[in-house]
C-alpha cells in the first residue's frame, strides 16, 4: 500500500525549495518562516531583558512566529553580540544596551566584531538619563553649591560608578571635563553598591539611573541635583536638567539607551519590516508606561537614526576615553 | 508590628497565594536537590510566567524556590557528596562520612532540623532587627568588609584537615582563579587569554559542580556495578538520640547567628557563612580531629547558616531595596515588573506585601519541614540505584544546570575540565572545600581592600581608624597569634 501523504510531502518539499530560491523582496513577504530568536546579553531579569520582553511578546502576535528571547550573559552584553553574529539563519536578532556598540570595542582588545561593518540597526528601543545623586546629608543642595564646593578642592570629592568605562563612569568625567572639575574614581560593580556608599558617606556622589535613586530620595536620604537628559525626564519631573546650568554647555547630553540590532547583511525588507513593528509596539501606552515604570522612556524611530546615534555616541565617548587615557 | 503580622497573616492566607507558596519551595526543594541546577535559573525561568498572576502570590513563590533549595541543597551534598548547590559544598565535608557509616538518615534529618530552625530565627531577626541591620549594612565601609573578609579566611582556613601545606596551596590556588576576569578598578583584562567569556571571571556554579560533583562522578568509574553503601532507614531510626539533639541544636544556633549577620549585609552571602559556622565549629570543638570524618556539628552549623542567611537576605533588599546577591536582584525585578518601586518606602507603600512576604516565610519553611521529613526515606533509597544509572543522569543534570547560569556552552567545557583536575586533587589528598573557599573570599578581600585604600588616597590606617573594621582586625590578628602558640606549645612539648 502506497503511503498517502507522499504526494503532499512532495509538494510541500517543493514549496519549500520554491521559497528557498526566490528573490529577496519575495522572502521578505514570506518572512518569518521560522521562530524569531532575540538574543539578549544579559541575565534574565535585568532591565535589558524586561524591555526586549516587554517589546517580544506583542512582537510574535504581529509576525505570526513565536519570538523567543535568549539570554547569553557575559561581558557587560558583549558576549550576546558575539552570539548573535554566529547565528546566519536570517531570524536571530539581538537587544542591547549602548554599550557593546559604542565603547566596548575600545575598551576590549580582540572583541571580535566591527560595529560599522556587522551590525545594522533596528530600531531604539528607549532611553534612559542619570541623575547626579548625593546623600541628603551633603551640604550641596544645587547643581551650583555642587560645582562650587568640587571647584573649592580640586580631587579631594570622590565619585562612584558600575566599573570602568561604564555610562556612569563616562557621564561623570565628560561632566567633570566640561564643568573643569577634578574628582576621584571609585568603581564599584552595581548601583545597589554605589548608593549604600553613598548613604553611608563613604564617597560623596555618583550618576545613577532615576528609578535607583528614587527611593531613597523620597525616604529623605539622598538628593538629586541634576539630570543627564536633554528635557526633564518624566519620572522625575523635578530634577532640573543639567544642560545650560551653571557654565554647562546647552548641548551636555548623557543617556544610556537600549535598541534592537541585526547582522550586517539581513534583508533590508526585514529590517524595515521589524523597524516598522517594533515602532508600533512602542507607540503602544500601555508599553510605555510599563518603560517608564522601570525608568525608560520608550523612543523608537527609523533603522538610519539608530545608526546615527551609535556613530555619534561612539565619537563623544571615544573623546572621554581618550582623556581617561590621556590622564592616566 | 503586631498588627503588621496579621495583616500579614491576610496575605499569606489568601488561597492563591498560599498555593504558590508551597509550589515555589516544592519546586526549590527539587531543584536544590539537583546538582547544579539551582535556584537562580529557576527564578530566572519562572520570572517572564509571574506576569500573569498578583505580586504578592509571584513574590512569594520566587521566594519560596530560593530559600526551598537550601533545603534540598544538602541532600545530594550529604548522600553522594554532589553539593545540590556551592552553599551546600560545606555540608559535604562531614555530611558524606556520616552517610558511608550508614548514617545517612541520621544527617539528613540534622540538616533538615538545622534548615528549619535557621530558618524559623532567621524570620525572627528580619522581624526584630530589620531596621537595625539595614542601618548597620549603610554603615559597611570598604575598610569594614574587607577587614571582616580577611577575618573570615584566617578563621576558616583551618576548614581543611590534614597536610597545612596543601592547605595553603588549595587557598592560594583559589585566591587565583578568583582574579581571573576583568579588574574592578582599572577595567583591565587578567588571566582571561583574550576570551570574552572569561571577563566576568570563572563561573561559581561550574567550579564547584566541577570539583566536587564531575570529579566524584570520575572517582568512580570504576564501581560502575555497585551502589551505595546499603542503608535502610525507618523514621525512628534516623530520629537523633537525646545525646545527639544536644549536639545538634547548640551548633545550629550559632550557625544561625553567623547565617543571620552575614545574609543582610549586601554582597557577602550565604556561601560564606556556611564555610565560616563549620569554621567555628570546629575551633570551638574539644575534639577538632572528628571534622571531616562525620562530626554531626559539620552539618548542623552549615545548614543552619545557610538558611538563616536565604532569610536575611531579604533585609537589604526589601528596606533598602539594594540586592545582596544576583538572585536578590532578580526578585527586586519582580517588584519592578509588578510597578512597585522596592527600597526603603516600600514597608510605607506596600506593608500587605512585606508582611504578607514574611509570614509567607514562615509557611512556607513548616511546610518544608512537613515535606522533607518524608522524603528523607525516598531521597536514601536513591543509594540503592546502581552506579551506572545514577552517574550519568547526575553528569546531565550538571550539565543542564552549568548551562542555565548564563546559556554558555563554554561555562560545559570548564566544568569537564574542572572536573578532571578536582579528580586528580582528590587522587593527591588536596581539599577541594578549601580552593571554593579562597575563589569566594579572595576576590571580596581583594576589591574592598583597594577600594578602600583608594577612598584613603593609600593611608592604611583606614583599617584601624573605622572602628568596626579595627574590631575584625584585631580579631584577626589575635586568631593568628592564638593558632601560632599553640602550634608553639604543641612543638614542644
Amino acid at each position: 500500500m502506497t503511503h498517502p501523504f507522499n504526494r503532499r510531502h512532495m509538494l510541500l518539499a517543493g514549496a519549500a525549495l520554491a521559497m528557498a530560491a526566490a528573490t529577496g523582496s519575495a522572502t521578505a513577504q514570506s518572512w518569518p518562516t521560522a521562530p524569531v530568536h532575540i538574543i539578549v546579553g544579559f541575565p534574565a531579569g535585568s532591565s535589558p531583558d524586561t524591555l526586549a520582553r516587554l517589546v517580544a511578546e506583542p512582537l510574535a502576535a504581529r509576525l505570526g512566529q513565536p519570538v523567543v528571547v535568549e539570554n547569553k550573559a557575559g561581558a557587560g552584553g558583549v558576549i550576546g553580540v558575539q552570539q548573535m553574529l554566529l547565528a546566519k539563519d536570517g531570524h536571530t536578532f539581538g537587544a542591547t544596551i549602548n554599550g557593546p556598540l559604542t565603547t566596548s570595542p575600545r575598551l576590549i582588545k580582540d572583541i571580535g566584531y566591527d560595529v560599522a561593518a556587522d551590525i545594522t540597526g533596528i530600531a531604539l528601543t528607549a532611553t534612559s538619563p542619570l541623575v547626579l545623586a548625593v546623600s541628603a546629608d551633603n551640604a550641596a543642595s544645587t547643581l551650583q553649591d555642587f560645582i562650587a564646593a568640587a571647584k573649592a578642592d580640586p580631587g579631594a570629592m570622590t565619585y562612584g560608578s558600575v566599573g570602568q568605562g561604564s555610562g556612569a563612569h563616562l557621564s561623570m568625567e565628560l561632566f567633570l571635563d566640561t564643568a573643569g572639575l577634578e574628582m576621584l574614581h571609585v568603581p564599584f560593580t552595581s548601583y545597589a553598591e554605589v548608593t549604600t556608599s553613598i548613604m553611608g558617606a563613604e564617597i560623596d556622589a555618583g550618576f545613577m539611573a532615576p528609578s535607583a535613586a528614587m527611593g531613597h530620595v523620597q525616604a529623605g536620604k539622598m538628593k538629586m541635583l541634576g539630570i543627564t537628559s536633554a528635557e526633564p525626564f518624566p519620572q522625575v519631573p523635578d530634577v532640573p536638567v543639567i544642560a545650560g546650568q551653571d557654565g554647562m554647555p546647552a548641548d551636555y547630553r548623557a543617556e544610556l539607551w537600549n535598541a534592537f540590532i541585526a547582522p550586517a547583511g539581513t534583508d533590508p525588507a526585514v529590517i524595515e519590516r521589524l523597524n516598522t513593528e517594533i515602532n508600533a509596539i512602542l507607540a503602544d501606552p500601555t508599553v510605555q508606561e510599563r518603560m517608564l515604570a522601570m525608568g525608560w522612556k520608550a523612543e523608537g524611530g527609523s533603522a538610519a537614526d539608530l545608526t546615527d546615534r551609535i556613530a555619534a555616541d561612539t565619537a563623544v565617548w571615544g573623546r572621554v576615553l581618550d582623556r581617561i587615557a590621556g590622564k592616566q | 508590628m503586631f498588627d503588621g503580622l496579621i495583616q500579614g497573616l491576610a496575605t499569606a492566607l489568601q488561597p492563591s497565594v498560599l498555593i504558590y507558596s508551597l509550589f515555589g519551595v516544592f519546586l526549590g526543594t527539587f531543584v536544590g536537590v539537583l546538582p547544579g541546577i539551582g535556584a537562580m535559573a529557576t527564578i530566572s525561568l519562572l520570572l517572564p510566567l509571574t506576569y500573569y498572576i498578583s505580586p504578592e502570590a509571584a513574590l512569594v513563590m520566587l521566594a519560596g524556590v530560593y530559600y526551598g533549595s537550601q533545603y534540598g541543597g544538602a541532600v545530594a551534598s550529604i548522600l553522594l557528596r554532589l553539593p545540590g548547590t556551592p552553599q551546600s559544598a560545606v555540608t559535604s565535608l562531614d555530611g558524606y562520612p556520616m552517610a558511608r557509616d550508614g548514617r545517612a538518615g541520621l544527617a539528613l534529618f540534622t540538616s533538615m532540623l538545622s534548615s528549619f530552625l535557621g530558618s524559623m530565627l532567621g524570620i525572627v531577626v528580619l522581624v526584630m532587627l530589620a531596621g537595625w541591620l539595614a542601618e548597620l549594612a549603610t554603615k559597611f565601609g570598604a575598610a569594614d568588609y574587607a577587614a571582616m573578609m580577611i577575618l573570615g579566611l584566617v578563621a576558616a582556613s583551618t576548614v581543611g584537615t590534614g597536610n597545612p601545606a596543601k592547605s595553603l596551596a588549595m587557598v592560594v590556588l583559589g585566591l587565583i582563579l578568583g582574579c581571573i576576569g576583568t579588574d574592578v578598578n582599572s577595567g583591565v583584562q587578567r588571566l582571561t587569554f583574550g576570551w570574552a567569556e572569561l571577563m566576568d571571571g570563572i563561573n561559581l556554579v561550574a567550579l564547584a559542580m566541577g570539583l566536587f560533583g564531575v570529579s566524584e562522578v570520575i572517582a568512580n568509574i570504576r564501581k560502575a556495578d555497585r551502589h551505595g553503601p546499603p542503608t535502610k532507614v525507618r523514621f525512628l531510626q534516623m530520629l537523633p538520640t537525646r545525646q545527639e539533639l544536644r549536639t545538634i541544636i547548640p551548633p545550629a544556633l550559632r550557625g544561625t547567628a553567623i547565617g543571620s549577620f552575614f545574609g543582610a549585609l549586601p554582597g557577602t552571602g550565604s556561601t560564606i557563612s556556611s564555610f565560616l559556622s563549620y569554621a567555628l565549629e570546629r575551633r570551638i570543638s574539644r575534639r577538632p580531629e572528628r571534622f571531616g570524618h562525620g562530626a554531626i556539628e559539620g552539618v548542623a552549623a552549615p545548614e543552619a547558616a545557610n538558611n538563616s542567611a536565604a532569610i536575611t537576605a531579604f533585609v537589604p533588599t526589601l528596606t533598602l531595596g539594594i540586592p545582596g546577591d544576583p538572585i536578590m536582584a532578580l526578585m527586586l525585578g519582580a517588584l519592578i515588573i509588578h510597578g512597585i518601586q522596592p527600597g526603603p518606602m516600600m514597608l510605607e507603600a506596600r506593608p500587605d506585601m512585606f508582611w504578607g512576604l514574611v509570614v509567607s516565610f514562615g509557611i512556607g519553611n513548616l511546610f518544608l519541614l512537613i515535606l522533607n521529613l518524608p522524603l528523607i526515606g525516598i531521597w536514601v533509597s536513591m543509594l540503592r540505584i546502581p552506579f551506572r544509572w545514577l552517574y550519568p543522569a547526575i553528569l546531565i543534570f550538571v550539565c543542564l544546570g552549568v548551562y542555565s547560569v548564563r546559556g554558555s556552552t563554554f561555562d560545559l567545557i570548564m566544568v569537564a575540565g574542572i572536573g578532571a583536575v578536582g579528580y586528580l586533587m582528590a587522587l593527591a589528598r588536596f581539599n577541594p572545600a578549601l580552593l571554593l573557599l579562597g575563589f569566594v573570599l579572595g576576590p571580596l578581600i581583594e576589591v574592598n581592600l583597594r577600594r578602600a585604600m583608594l577612598i584613603s588616597r593609600g593611608d592604611p590606617m583606614v583599617f584601624l581608624e573605622r572602628p568596626i573594621a579595627a574590631v575584625f582586625i584585631i580579631a584577626a590578628a589575635a586568631l593568628i597569634l592564638l593558632s601560632l602558640w599553640q602550634a608553639v606549645r604543641r612543638g614542644s612539648r
